[in-house]
């Protein structure tokens, strides 16, 4: 690599981080990936990671006195994407661009490093701890607790990769986080639309209540091709191109094919 | 001042022009771009830059650090719109330029300049915002119908002329500065020098040029025992060629290209006879030219996603072979050093938008190309193969000397000029 180290990143911000409660919350935000770590990722990943990577980025949960925490990074995210390619998707003119090279190319049939290009990731956040561990639960996240007005004391947004998938439409992961006084929301969503084919959400929500070191996590799926959603928004007044960007009204449109609860009790201090 | 010059300043204060002149304008250019080839031929000096994407602002900051047009003759490697906010602001003032100093800047076709990719990504939404209709992204379709596909520069040098002192001294000239020349050179926005890499000076080079005007081959080559290139920056570049060193005594062609090869492509000329006043296909030469992406395989690859093609290193090195090229230039995917040479230095991607979608916080980059004036300013212009025919030279060793590469690397412009405010995460009750 050419040195170029005297440049520094306008955008390059120290982490932010607020303790509340017993709990420590910390984001942080940096530019994409150089070339350098992206190669390195790329050998530990074993596939080749999106365009852009913000690897260093992350948000983290802490609890302070049983050192449980859980954290959402690119790399961890990246690392369950199915490096295989059984569940490969194609593009929307794949079958029509691949028929019209059968004939002149036919040495050229080779899939190079075949994986689920779509970055599709089940990603639940790394957990650390050496205490209990979540267990399932028929248990939700109080949505109604959650819709309280509550003033919001730290909030953020953090992306952890993106993919434009060659101009075929959008992957991306994000977290955002939100603490109130006495409880926080965490949302780490996975968003996928390749046009023409699918749109995809993997939500996984982490709720704290500060008072009872109760955690909850959610993680749910949705699906829903491309257009069963063109049609389901044609028969509404919304601007269609519009929706189709954004994750949030997608999420009440598509369809939910799995959920899974999971929930632990952090231990008080016992020092 | 001519309606065209206010338009200019117009569209560099970031305002738009009214509907009747841009009809008018793309009309005008459409009239110029029929005229050109596929592929364009442009002489060195020129910079060559990659992808914009509507970032005006970051448009505004690379004129500054690259110099305003017409002083600096530029080529632009596609993908003027979608993504960034400021499409409409970018083309047309790209495209006034272009009409008002057909000369001095070169614009090829990026698989974004296309009715169906900016009706996803941003341009077509950007027309109704600010016009209020279709009708100018309709005429501006029709305007990247006519784009070359791609440019092939000619005449560029070997050898760059230092540009000044290094910012913190660390080019060991453990060579007498005779026996090396100045390969690539890497700049920042200031114009401070970060990095360069030397490489041995072609001794027949300046011989030969005094010598004799008529080179004839097959050439005595046996003289030049290989030799490592000397390298004084950090290495990694691939910028000092093949290792191996190279013996004609000129500069090969640079093309141009939005995307990279194409398999239905073994030579220059079978770009141009491609019939590119088209929407830019799903198949064929053309698409693969704006869509394909080098990568490091041996051969050709399919894509994952099922669709688009990759190539490995052989082939970049059999098709500059083959066709009398030094070096490929690129665009099409985003870099965060701003370029990146892969294959010994045999294709270079170039990408000029900095902070990417306002948020990856890349820097970006302009690739200048010098002017051989060791000749007398005289191009060489054969296909022919010169240098090679002798059978003497091995076919992994590049019969042509790459070009000397200077690349400005730039940041972003400074967020407060370009009208938005700083990016905070405005807090939501999401659930």
């Amino acid at each position: 690599m050419m040195r170029n180290s005297t440049m520094d990143f306008p955008t390059a911000e120290r982490p932010s981080s607020i303790s509340i409660k017993g709990f420590q919350i910390i984001t942080q935000k940096r530019p994409i990936l150089k070339a350098e770590p992206i190669e390195h990722m790329t050998k530990k990943l074993g596939i080749a990671p999106p365009e852009m990577i913000f690897g260093d980025n992350f948000v983290t949960i802490e609890h302070e006195q049983s050192k449980w925490g859980i954290s959402f990074n690119a790399f961890d995210a990246l690392d369950r994407v199915d490096k295989t390619g059984t569940s490969m998707l194609k593009v929307a003119y794949s079958k029509e661009w691949q028929k019209s090279r059968e004939k002149t190319h036919e040495g050229i049939k080779e899939v190079v490093k075949p994986f689920d290009w779509s970055y599709t990731t089940n990603y639940m956040g790394t957990v650390h701890s050496n205490g209990p561990a979540f267990e399932p639960t028929a248990e939700s996240i109080p949505l109604e607790l959650l819709k309280q007005p509550d003033p919001i004391l730290f909030f953020d947004e953090v992306i952890l990769y993106e993919d434009e998938l060659a101009d075929n439409g959008i992957a991306m992961l994000s977290c955002k986080i939100r603490v109130m006084p006495g409880r926080l929301l965490l949302l780490s969503r996975f968003f996928m639309r390749l046009d023409n084919v699918l749109f995809r959400l993997r939500d996984t929500r982490v709720y704290v209540d500060f008072d009872t070191s109760e955690v909850i996590r959610e993680y749910q799926c949705k699906e829903m091709d491309y257009e069963r959603v063109r049609q389901t928004l044609a028969a509404t007044r919304d601007d269609i191109p519009a929706v189709m960007r954004d994750p949030n009204k997608l999420s009440d449109i598509l369809p939910l094919l799995e959920m899974r609860s999971e929930r632990v009790v952090l231990e008080d201090c016992r020092t | 001042m001519s309606d065209l010059d206010r338009a200019i300043a117009q569209l560099r204060a970031c305002r738009l022009i009214p509907e009747s002149q841009v009809r008018e304008l793309c009309y005008k250019a459409r009239e110029l771009l029929i005229e050109e080839g596929n592929v364009v031929c442009v002489d060195a000096p020129v910079t060559i830059c990659g992808d914009i994407h509507g970032q005006f602002h970051d448009l505004m900051e690379l004129f500054r650090v690259g110099g305003d047009v017409p002083d600096t003759n530029y080529l632009f490697m596609g993908d003027f719109v979608d993504r960034g906010f400021y499409s409409l602001e970018s083309f047309l003032l790209l495209l006034c330029l272009k009409v008002r100093y057909p000369d001095r800047i070169t614009l090829i076709r990026g698989n974004h300049e296309s009715r169906q990719i900016t009706t996803v990504y941003g341009f077509y939404d950007e027309c109704i915002r600010k016009y209020g209709s279709a009708n100018v992204w309709r005429y501006c379709c029709e305007v990247f119908d006519y784009l070359a596909l791609g440019a092939l520069v000619l005449g560029a040098s070997s050898e760059l002329e230092p540009s000044g002192p290094s910012m913190n001294d660390n080019t060991q000239t453990t060579m007498p500065l005779d026996d090396a020349e100045l390969e690539t050179e890497i700049l920042n926005s200031k114009g401070e020098v970060t990095g360069s890499t030397y490489r041995p000076r072609q001794r027949t080079l300046s011989d030969s040029s005094t010598d004799t005007r008529n080179i004839s081959p097959p050439r005595d080559i046996s003289a030049t025992p290989g030799q490592t290139p000397l390298r004084t920056g950090a290495p990694g570049t691939g910028a000092s060629g093949s290792g191996g060193g190279s013996y004609s005594s000129r500069t090969g062609s640079v093309l141009c290209v939005h995307g990279g090869l194409s398999p239905l492509i073994d030579t220059v000329d079978k770009i141009r006879l491609i019939d590119r006043k088209q929407e830019v296909p799903h198949e064929g030469a053309m698409c693969d030219l704006l869509w394909s992406d080098p990568d490091e395989i041996d051969g050709w690859g399919l894509s994952p996603r099922g669709a688009g093609f990759l190539f490995g290193g052989d082939i970049v090195k059999q098709f500059n072979y083959r066709n009398d090229l030094s070096l490929i230039a690129r665009a099409h995917q985003l870099v965060m050093e701003g370029y990146k040479e892969m294959f010994d230095g045999g294709i270079v991607t170039v990408w000029s938008a900095p902070n990417y979608c306002y948020r990856c916080g890349n820097v970006a980059s302009i690739l200048e190309l010098g002017e051989d004036t060791s000749n007398g300013g005289t191009v060489t212009r054969s296909n022919g193969d010169y240098g090679r025919s002798n059978g003497i030279i091995s076919t992994d060793k590049p019969g042509v000397r790459s070009p000397g590469r200077r690349y400005r690397v730039f940041e972003a412009a400074a967020q407060d000029t370009r009208g938005m405010p700083a990016k905070k995460p405005v807090a939501d009750y999401f659930l």
